[in-house]
């Protein structure tokens, strides 16, 4: 049995600042949370292994996508590590798993007491839906394992986005490590702890996979991003088959969820680019 | 005749060097606008000498707010389209109801042994469309073409020149520089560059019985190669292309203006990829 684990940073027992998780301009304190961050994906990948799990395939997801301490992790494990894939945050999710994690996600943009909170890049991205449902990056991520046949199993990461995962996808299970305060503060449980649950639900989630469903959006697929400026709409509705929908929104239309999965990072791509 | 007027800067006398038209550059730029903008004020004047009156001028080169306002004609019949970025880039309002365009300052494309050859960016190794290598004034033309609007005048080195008139033989062409490999140039100076492209303006607008709307046959095929494998990797991402190598992507529609619209957005979708993270 093989499990698909997602894991970003803004989720991790502890994490309240972005100077925690930037990888780009390292702040001392990144070091120490990148060690957190690949501990609980340890947990996660022991629990998972107490369940019965006997493969497993971590996507490093945040950031620049190499912040895993790989020595740290267990031998038998394969690890897509590297950023500006197309997939994104689950990449190579196609690969006939029998479910996934997310491990330490966050909120979606514009959520309150959600430390962090963004969806894929937050100066350009005020909110995306598909098919009318409000997208957190969780959402998105779980639309596309769906696709391909994989059911979320677990989510760990703030209480906000932990709960946000559930009213959508009722059979998931959660590990809660800490409880936002506004944006930039938590009240959080220490890192072992966190570690001790994460483990303890990995197990669960695995044995209890039967009871799991697929998260899949119905085509025809609609995917509407507000974005944050008119600047940015303006430049992404000339991307090929996006139809301008506001000032600040456009929308595009797709059969396939890959397709649309695809148009939303050429989205956040291209208005990042020339901004 | 209501004139549309596509001015770049390369392809202004007296420039050779990527220095001369960076808007960021506080010696050389500044003296070659003013040059750009009094080519772009001696077309326009040429043009009304036979009759064109109304004039719309896009500022295609760069920032695209290069011409120095004030240096052009003051009239109510001259308007301009100043800044960056727009969805048609270098032909914004070629689909304004125009009757004929001009290219002033144009420059070779990518991959000729030419003076600052490029085409849009250079991220763009070479574009094709439906088989055929083309330069910014050729896609250019092509899109006007698709409105029914011929292009009459062409400026810029001998390159891009002759490459024009083969094309489109109604074509006025004037060269102002020979090109001596990428950034040196035998020139006209740029009085007598003004003087010729205002002589060759007032020309075209008398021929314009003469030309034809430029266009590629349906369906279109466009082939983006660029400079780096990370550029394709980022175009690929946009709905309707297709990867068809390393460093080449594809794009197929039925209509040209779509066709066009796509090229550009993956130009800036190539721009994006190269701060590596």
């Amino acid at each position: 049995m093989t499990i698909y684990i997602s894991g970003d940073m803004e989720g991790v027992a502890g994490v309240c600042s972005w100077e925690q998780v930037d990888a780009r301009t390292p702040h001392p304190e990144y070091q120490t949370f990148r060690r957190y961050y690949t501990q609980e994906i340890v947990s996660a990948i022991d629990g998972a292994r107490e369940g019965g799990a006997d493969g497993m395939l971590v996507n490093d997801a945040h950031g620049p996508m190499r912040n895993l301490l790989l020595d740290e992790l267990p031998a038998d494990v394969r690890v897509i590590f590297g950023n500006r894939k197309p997939f994104s945050m689950v990449q190579d999710a196609d690969g006939g798993f029998d479910g996934a994690f997310f491990i330490g996600y966050h909120g979606a943009a514009g959520n309150s007491d959600a430390v962090l909170c963004h969806t894929y890049t937050p100066s350009i991205i005020y909110e995306a839906r598909i098919n009318g449902v409000r997208c957190s990056e969780a959402t998105i991520n779980a639309g596309l394992l769906g696709y391909y046949g994989v059911p979320l199993l677990l989510v760990s990461g703030d209480r906000t986005t932990v709960e946000g995962v559930r009213e959508q996808m009722p059979w998931v299970r959660g590990a809660v490590v800490k409880a936002a305060i506004g944006n930039f503060a938590a009240n959080s449980m220490m890192p072992e702890a966190a570690r001790r649950l994460i483990g303890r639900e990995a197990e669960a989630a695995v044995r209890e996979r039967g009871s799991a469903q697929l998260y899949r959006f119905e085509p025809p697929i609609v995917l509407d991003v507000q974005l944050v400026t008119a600047a940015q709409a303006h430049l992404v509705a000339t991307i090929p088959g996006f139809e301008r929908t506001g000032s600040r929104s456009v929308r595009f239309t797709h059969d396939a969820f890959p397709v649309v999965f695809k148009a939303f990072v050429a989205t956040w791509r291209l208005a990042l680019g020339s901004t | 005749m209501n004139l549309f007027i596509s001015c770049d800067m390369e392809g202004t006398a007296g420039v050779c060097s990527w220095k001369q038209c960076d808007p960021s550059d506080r010696h050389e730029y500044p003296i070659y606008r003013r040059y750009m903008t009094q080519e772009v004020r001696a077309a326009i004047e040429g043009a009304r000498e036979a009759g064109a009156r109304r004039v719309l001028v896009n500022d295609s080169h760069w920032s695209m707010r290069n011409l120095v306002l004030n240096e052009l004609p003051g009239d109510d019949d001259l308007r301009v389209i100043s800044g960056a970025p727009k969805p048609w880039s270098m032909a914004q309002g070629i689909d304004s109801g125009v009757d004929a365009a001009f290219f002033t300052g144009y420059h070779a494309k990518a991959g000729d042994a030419a003076t600052l050859a490029h085409t849009f960016s250079d991220d763009v190794y070479a574009v094709t469309i439906n088989g055929v290598p083309c330069s910014e004034a050729l896609l250019n033309a092509a899109l006007a073409g698709s409105y029914g609007v011929p292009v009459l005048l062409v400026t810029g080195d001998r390159t891009i020149v002759d490459e024009c008139v083969a094309a489109m033989p109604w074509i006025v062409g004037v060269a102002v520089k020979d090109p001596i490999g990428f950034s040196a140039i035998n020139s006209l100076t740029p009085r007598a560059a003004q003087a010729a492209i205002r002589a060759g303006a007032r020309e075209a607008v008398e021929r314009a019985e003469r030309a034809k709307p430029f266009t590629f046959d349906a369906p279109f095929e466009l082939i983006v190669e660029t400079a780096q494998v990370e550029q394709a990797d980022f175009i690929e991402l946009m709905p309707g292309f297709e990867r068809i190598g390393g460093r080449a992507v594809r794009f197929a529609a039925d209509t040209f203006p779509p066709l066009l619209q796509a090229f550009i957005v993956a130009t800036r979708m190539a721009s994006a990829a190269n701060p590596i993270a």
